[in-house]
């Protein structure tokens, strides 16, 4: 018998568990099968293998299942948490920012008398009121980098 | 109960659409009833792909949590069971990645072979039970022999009863290469239960 024969048939056994051979091919493979039996015991030992498999149990840790169901509570807590701490963040940004806008002439007046007074270059002051305009979206920016770092740092572990 | 679980299976089956909604608002009633449907599926396949048993219990909850985060990711158009899974493998690849960096992980090697350890500690051991547990732990032994890249194929399309292209889209292989993979791990293991070395 031709060794492409064995060949075709080895790679016949196995196609016909992974996925599905025609019905040419399968006669072909009963026949072949029925004459050549070191082709048969590999189709039964394929078929062995496969009922190895399908056969071995994996026992169930008891309380795994409740264990992971609290600590998904626990991570929905601290998502809500979260959720709240960063709502409120947030309001407290827009809020700060909403005074300074209605504050920023009389806050830039008090900046210009103050550097008067003290007798500080123009740029000085100015630049302070920029950094008081700024500070409440630096703060944020800050809180907010920082909650990101911890939360990358606490995936890694 | 039972209007419960027909409402819930209902979800989970049919209605792919109400269950990422589900997952998108963190309904953890909705994720309670995911985990006890599917915790045994997953966690045999954790198990295959991570070898070890405490590993494949730390991993377990920590897919869970994963799919809570990232519940807004699922795509109400694919099967559930395929997103689970793959998250399930992105985790084991991270943490293979991150305790050595400088080679490949298990599941993208070849070569390496893990040990498995299918055994549970505290498994009830009846005399009736011995003999077939005897023959389960000589296959389970070879199991473990085989390389995880091909433990893991077998188990998603001979236990899991995964098709092909879902498959693929669980280890982010092409289909091809998931068929070579069965086919060589098929081989291997007959090899094994055979008592030769591949």
């Amino acid at each position: 018998m031709n060794e492409d024969v064995h060949v075709r048939a080895e790679r016949l056994i196995l196609e016909n568990h992974v996925e599905h051979i025609s019905e040419h091919e399968r006669e072909w493979l009963d026949r072949h099968l029925e004459a050549c039996t070191d082709c048969d015991r590999v189709a039964g030992a394929t078929e062995e293998a496969m009922r190895s498999l399908c056969a071995v149990s994996v026992p169930f840790p008891p309380s795994l299942a409740s264990r992971a169901q609290l600590r998904v509570y626990l991570r929905i807590e601290e998502l809500q948490r979260r959720g709240r701490h960063g709502w409120a963040l947030w309001v407290s940004c827009g809020l700060s920012w909403g005074l300074g806008i209605a504050s920023a002439r009389y806050v830039w007046r008090g900046f210009e008398w103050a550097g008067d007074q003290i007798g500080i270059p123009n740029v000085v002051w100015q630049m302070g009121f920029a950094l008081w305009w700024a500070l409440p979206a630096l703060v944020a920016a800050g809180i907010l980098l920082i909650e990101k770092l911890r939360e990358g740092w606490s995936e890694t572990q | 109960m039972g209007a419960t679980t027909c409402f819930f299976s209902g979800v989970v089956s049919d209605d792919t659409q109400a269950l990422a909604r589900a997952l998108r608002r963190r309904d953890p009633e909705v994720l309670d009833r995911l985990i006890e449907q599917y915790q045994y599926r997953l966690f045999r396949y954790l198990l295959y792909i991570s070898g070890d048993r405490e590993t494949a219990e730390d991993f377990f909850q920590e897919t869970w949590v994963r799919v809570l985060d990232r519940g807004h990711q699922y795509d109400s158009r694919a099967k559930f069971d395929t997103w689970l899974f793959a998250i399930a493998r992105h985790l084991v690849i991270d943490s293979q990645r991150r305790k050595k960096p400088q080679s490949f992980d298990a599941l993208t090697d070849l070569d390496q072979k893990s040990p498995i350890d299918l055994v549970a500690v505290n498994s009830p051991s009846a005399l009736d039970l011995i003999t077939s547990r005897e023959v389960e732990l000589s296959i389970q032994e070879r199991l473990g022999r085989l390389p995880a890249i091909y433990r893991e194929v077998l188990v998603l399309r001979f236990q899991e009863d995964m098709a092909l292209d879902e498959i693929a889209t669980v280890v982010g292989a092409p289909v091809p290469t998931v068929k070579s993979r069965l086919y060589r791990g098929l081989q291997t293991l007959r090899e094994l239960l055979r008592g030769g070395n591949p």
